[in-house]
């Protein structure tokens, strides 16, 4: 009985909470049928946030990739002075508010900030314009990747790397052939929530954008735009497109998710480790 | 390839992992290195392999100082005890790998490097799962794959560290024995880290013991079994009974038995070790008496526990007879016998 209770409880609560509004956003899209849901997506404006946005979305996650491998595998596997401080850094964009990521922005790079005068000497803006959104969207999608991999490669140890560097493999060799197979599915996975996180980021984009139409306006900032100016219809069919790669990202990580019972199995070596003897 | 170490130590923060260690391993030597867990035998092998530079000491390969090569450089096979396989490739993968890293200019023929793989699995025995993954396989088929794949880079030196640990006794058993033929078939030089006393002595021509960092004592197995040179490796390599030695007018005794002589009073307190099977028991009138309170046959021995009457000891004294012998006389739980001590050694008590 209070099986069945817990699970009503839960699902009336996804229902209202999640299924509803999504439901929501699609219905209003094309409350007006679909010649103006395809009006409104294919609106200049809005074609220029998509662009953008794929843009931003392909400078930040690459950066993060590469910065997300590189700490996970500082962390995982070498001691140094420094660590945890590294760790606690690295989930700063999760416990800090988006709003004050991008005040920090405009800080250091905005006219009266601490680098404003050099910008402006050599003719280059980063805060309204797309630098300082690629910044911000850096900054807040920054501890998906290393997240997701810390953990997978403390548990993988550095056995197989040790290996392959004996059999006279070289430090790339390694990285490339040993390293990358064992974490993919994980980095798959990071660089998934990642992305997600950076095409969907309001509130520090927000500060930095300047919200100029055509130039420096993102999908999400485009959404707040239209709704500001009551174009109900055409803000939810930019916003369904925002709520579809929500979807795409929780299809692919169930897909890979899916996959994970076989990569366990595959991973069956690693499992019986429980009486390592290093002194 | 001769490797030998001078004054080496590492120290991981505070920790000594190993301090001052001088040791010589000959070329084709197989050589054990034993010692409980945080003893530094782990250590010592992963600084001989390159994974560790030693903060003090050289490292030498055939009077080469190795110190400070790359592992890369050193053309060592080493094996772990996680086997450490490449997870998303096959066994021949596996194996071959060594040779498909090495650069263009010397990198095998593929028809070479698959001549070479195949001999190898036929050497451990493997043929038919060339096409397997590692989760496909048995733990003793897999770190038979981890030493082929050591194996196919032609190693001068095969480093194992606690190879066969993560497996059950019989498996364990086979390997050892399949290790020792390999070895003195194809005599490389060879070091195995191991915390299994037996295995030490069954498969390596010199076991050195390690405790704390230091080498305890080193030699061949039986030399080691047969005369310890302390407490710790008496203890170490097998079942003891261990009596606090009494000193008195420059002896010592253990209860009424004259176990030592010295010409000084020693100041410290001793020990007196004695294994299992060199107890004697005999009829109650004979030596101390004492009664039997547990017997456990196990195969062709049996150990049987000794509570001893009037002795400076409780715990009971632990004895090992043959199958036959416990037979013939019919011991029997709670039975008076007479307990004495065919052989016994006297060490610092620590």
């Amino acid at each position: 009985m209070s099986r069945i209770l817990l699970i009503a409880v839960a699902l009336l609560f996804l229902g209202l909470f999640l299924a509803m509004p999504l439901l929501a956003v699609f219905a209003q899209a094309f409350s007006k049928g679909l010649a103006v849901y395809a009006a409104a997506i294919s609106d200049p404006m809005a074609l220029a946030a998509v662009q953008l946005t794929l843009w931003v979305a392909a400078i930040a996650v690459p950066l993060n990739l590469v910065f997300g491998v590189a700490a996970s595998w500082a962390i995982a596997k070498f001691e140094f002075r420094g660590k945890s401080t590294l760790i606690t850094l690295i989930d700063l964009p999760f416990a800090v508010s988006p709003v004050i990521a991008g005040l920090v922005f405009i800080l250091i790079f905005g006219t009266h900030g601490w680098f404003g005068g050099y910008l402006r000497a050599h003719h280059m803006r980063v805060v309204f314009a797309v630098p300082g959104i690629v910044l911000a969207t850096v900054f807040v999608s920054f501890p998906f990747i290393a997240r997701e991999l810390i953990p997978v490669m403390q548990t993988q140890g550095n056995d197989d790397e040790e290996t392959a560097l004996s059999l006279g493999a070289t430090g790339w060799q390694t990285f490339w052939r040993v390293t990358l197979p064992n974490i993919r599915w994980g980095l798959l996975y990071g660089v998934l929530l990642c992305n997600a996180r950076a095409m969907g980021e309001f509130g520090a984009v927000s500060v930095v954008s300047g919200h100029i139409r055509g130039l420096t306006n993102t999908l999400p900032l485009h959404v707040e735009i239209l709704y500001n100016e009551y174009n109900y219809t055409a803000a939810f069919a930019v916003a369904s497109l925002l709520a579809l790669l929500a979807l795409l990202t929780l299809a692919g990580k169930s897909v890979l998710e899916w996959r994970q019972p076989e990569l366990r199995r595959v991973a069956g070596t690693r499992q019986d480790r429980t009486r390592r003897g290093h002194p | 390839m001769s490797i030998s170490l001078r004054g080496v130590s590492k120290q991981f923060g505070e920790f000594a992992a190993i301090e001052h260690i001088d040791l010589e391993v000959p070329t084709g030597a197989l050589m054990a290195l034993l010692g409980p867990s945080g003893c530094g035998k782990t250590t010592l092998l992963r600084v001989i392999a390159g994974l560790e530079t030693p903060d003090e000491g050289q490292v030498l390969f055939d009077g080469e100082d190795a110190t400070l090569w790359p592992i890369g450089a050193r053309k060592v096979g080493f094996v772990f005890q996680q086997y450490a396989l490449f997870r998303h490739m096959t066994v021949f993968e596996n194996i071959a790998f060594g040779l498909q890293v090495k650069r263009r200019s010397e990198r095998p023929r593929a028809a070479l490097i698959r001549k070479k793989v195949q001999d190898l699995l036929e050497l451990v025995q493997l043929q038919a799962t060339h096409d397997r993954y590692p989760a496909q396989l048995s733990g003793g088929q897999r770190q038979r794959v981890a030493l082929a794949r050591a194996m196919a880079i032609d190693p001068q030196v095969l480093l194992l560290d606690e190879p066969f640990g993560a497996l059950d006794s019989q498996v364990r058993h086979e390997l050892r024995r399949w290790l020792r033929r390999l070895h003195d078939e194809l005599h490389f030089t060879s070091i195995i880290v191991t915390h299994d006393q037996q295995e030490a002595i069954e498969v390596a021509d010199t076991v050195v013991v390690l405790n704390r960092g230091r080498i305890e004592q080193s030699g061949i197995p039986g030399e080691i079994y047969d005369r310890p040179s302390s407490a710790f490796v008496h203890r170490f390599l097998g079942q003891v009974n261990e009596l606090p030695v009494e000193w008195r007018n420059h002896r010592g005794y253990v209860g009424p038995l004259l176990v030592s002589e010295s010409a000084q009073e020693a100041n410290a307190a001793q020990v007196a070790l004695i294994r299992p099977h060199e107890l004697e028991i005999g009829t109650p009138d004979a030596g101390w008496r004492a009664s039997i309170v547990a017997i456990r046959v196990i195969g062709p021995i049996v150990r049987l526990d000794l509570c001893a009457e009037g002795q400076p000891i409780h715990e009971p004294l632990e004895a090992e007879i043959s199958r036959e012998r416990f037979e013939a006389e019919a011991f029997k739980l709670g039975q008076h016998v007479g307990v004495k001590f065919r052989r016994w050694q006297v060490y610092p008590k620590n």
